[in-house]
């Protein structure tokens, strides 16, 4: 039999009466999810091996060891590609692609979206620059129009606008309405970056792995350099999720959480430190045929994890657009813009 | 633009009587596709919330008081683009198509538009969307071309209890205070919404509401947040990092020996 309690329940969803807690309009979403696909997050992913390669291959050609021109030549190859990729995703994710060059109507610092836009722009015409250079020198090409041009200029412009690729993302989607994005307004940049660098740094690692004539010394370079650069994105992530509180469980609770525990902290951060350390505490000449298998894996695993973290990141802020809970109780406590 | 010359709304929840006509009137004028039939059964609400076709929303909120009856509260709020001071979308659309027009009203100019989508997670009241037939960024455009001809939008036009009013936002703002003095008197609680001392970097909203309840129960923000306030963090956050790995690089990078 219904009572009147179950009537007065069932229309209590916006439960009756002044005074009592009535803390959101029938729980519909506040906030516009950003409407953002696969292609933006195989954006960030390839955007940021690209720009992590082409740093790695800018450093390596200004400090000049030959054991390293691999990673040079593997570098520009795969920054150009990663470049090309990235704007091909770029413009298929607009509403309008045919109208992608009104991004370049204005420069617009205030917006990160801008400033990306220039970023892409800078890295793709550097890196092609970086590709004539090393196609000169691989005998594809007859000759090289900035081969007048000082290696120290050339790859810092190239290392500059790479790092601002890599990160700028990073500033796009922290500096957003989006709750579990801005709570992580000061990480988020940071994590893209330390990812970009070890994606990339298993980038080069499974493919110089591969292809025979790789200098040891290289392996063991980049091994180092994904260590600390995986254990300070593993720091980040923590402290990420320390200081969102309630505002970040659209990315540390439920199943994206569990994906970012697995697949990118355990399997794609954890698991690869301590398969590469081995490698990189190692000093000799010869890399073993175990050890080989070892940075393959490794080198998957941290790729995989890079995916996945872009992925959990971007699907977390179509959740938390989606709560409107969690961004009211946020703004009751006080803190309020800016903060 | 001064503050003079800015036109917006204002809307009277104590007014509305939830008849929907600013929603038909907009959709009307602006040729905007219908949303459907569906029901939800929040009230009187199949709307639910703005969006690239809806660009006014009648909330309706039921407060059922079971011990006093005569107590209840039904009420009814057309919720519209707040055309804010400081407006996050405009912040972030990187094409220029949005802009603040000649009657101080945000606009997406929609031949500029090619719908990167980055004014939808940027604006804090989740008003910006995608229009998916012509894949651009769609909102109140506060009618933009019946203003040009001077007569006031759609949805003011047509509202029957003037719960809308349109006008010169100074001169809408005396009327609203004016208005939440007389209810005081009357012993009724109300308050203006969309102040910049509650919207904070927002600014003030030149489309405000006079409230009888807290803004979340409306599905208002008590306090927006304004995106751009953000980025000074994230700008450093990604120096610091940018610092740290290329100085790890270095040390690990450098030719020994």
């Amino acid at each position: 039999m219904i009572t009147p309690d179950d009537v007065a329940a069932s229309l209590g969803r916006n439960d009756g009466g002044f005074g009592r807690e009535q803390s959101s309009y029938y729980d519909i979403p506040l906030l516009q999810k950003p409407h953002w696909g696969w292609e933006i997050e195989w954006y960030f992913f390839v955007g940021g091996i690209a720009s992590g390669s082409a740093i790695l291959a800018a450093l390596s050609d200004v400090l000049g060891d030959p054991a390293d021109a691999s990673i040079v030549r593997l570098g520009r190859y795969a920054a150009t590609l990663g470049s090309a990729v990235s704007g091909v995703l770029l413009i298929k994710d607009l509403g309008r692609p045919e109208r992608f060059l009104n991004m370049m109507r204005i420069v617009k610092l205030k917006s990160p979206m801008s400033v990306g836009v220039y970023a892409l722009t800078a890295f793709s015409t550097f890196s092609g620059l970086m590709l004539t250079r090393q196609a000169k020198a691989d005998g594809l090409v007859p000759f090289d129009p900035t081969g007048w041009v000082p290696r120290l200029p050339l790859n810092l412009a190239w290392a500059a606008s790479a790092a601002l690729l890599g990160s700028y993302t990073g500033v796009l989607i922290g500096a957003t309405a989006i709750p579990v994005w801005f709570s992580g307004s000061r990480h988020i940049p940071a994590i893209f970056v330390c990812s970009a660098t070890s994606t990339a740094c298993a980038f080069a690692l499974a493919v110089l792995t591969l292809v025979p004539g790789t200098k040891s010394s290289a392996v063991r370079k980049l091994e180092r350099l994904e260590i600390v650069a995986a254990a300070l994105e593993l720091a980040l992530l923590r402290d990420y999720r320390k200081r969102s509180g309630k505002l970040g469980d659209a990315l540390f609770a439920g199943r994206i959480g569990q994906t970012l525990r697995q697949t990118t902290e355990r399997f794609g951060i954890i698991a690869p430190i301590g398969l590469n350390l081995p490698g990189a505490l190692e000093r000799g000449e010869h890399i073993g045929r175990a050890a080989r298998v070892r940075t393959l894996v490794a080198a998957g695993l941290t790729l995989a994890g890079g995916l996945a973290l872009r992925q959990c990141l971007l699907r977390a802020g179509k959740v938390s657009a989606a709560d409107p809970r969690a961004y009211i109780n946020h703004q009751e406590l006080g803190r309020t813009s800016g903060s | 633009m001064s503050v003079d010359e800015t036109n917006g709304f204002f809307t009277d929840v104590t007014l509305c009587i939830g008849c929907k006509a600013c929603e038909v009137a907009c959709k009307q004028w602006n040729e905007l596709p219908a949303d459907g039939y569906g029901l939800t059964g929040n009230s009187y609400d199949n709307t639910t919330h703005l969006g690239g076709n809806t660009w006014r929303h009648v909330a309706f909120v039921e407060q059922m008081d079971r011990t006093t009856p005569a107590e209840s509260r039904w009420m009814m709020l057309s919720d519209v683009c707040k055309h804010c001071t400081n407006a996050g979308c405009m912040e972030a659309c990187p094409t220029g198509s949005i802009v603040r027009n000649e009657f101080g009203n945000v606009f997406v100019q929609p031949e500029i538009c090619n719908g990167c989508g980055y004014c939808v997670p940027s604006c804090p009241f989740g008003v910006v969307a995608i229009q998916p037939q012509s894949g651009i960024a769609e909102k109140c455009t506060l009618c933009y071309d019946r203003q040009k001809d001077g007569i006031e939008p759609a949805c003011a036009k047509a509202c029957p209890t003037d719960s809308i009013t349109f006008g010169p936002v100074v001169e809408l703002r005396k009327k609203a205070e004016a208005r939440v003095a007389t209810l005081l008197a009357r012993g009724q609680h109300v308050e203006i919404y969309g102040t910049k001392e509650q919207m904070g970097a927002v600014g003030d909203l030149n489309a405000f509401f006079l409230l009888p309840d807290r803004p979340e129960v409306f599905n208002l923000p008590p306090n927006p947040v304004l995106p751009s306030t953000y980025q000074p963090g994230a700008y450093a956050s990604l120096a610091a990092a940018i610092g740290v790995v290329a100085l790890a690089s270095y040390a690990i990078f450098r030719r020994r020996g």
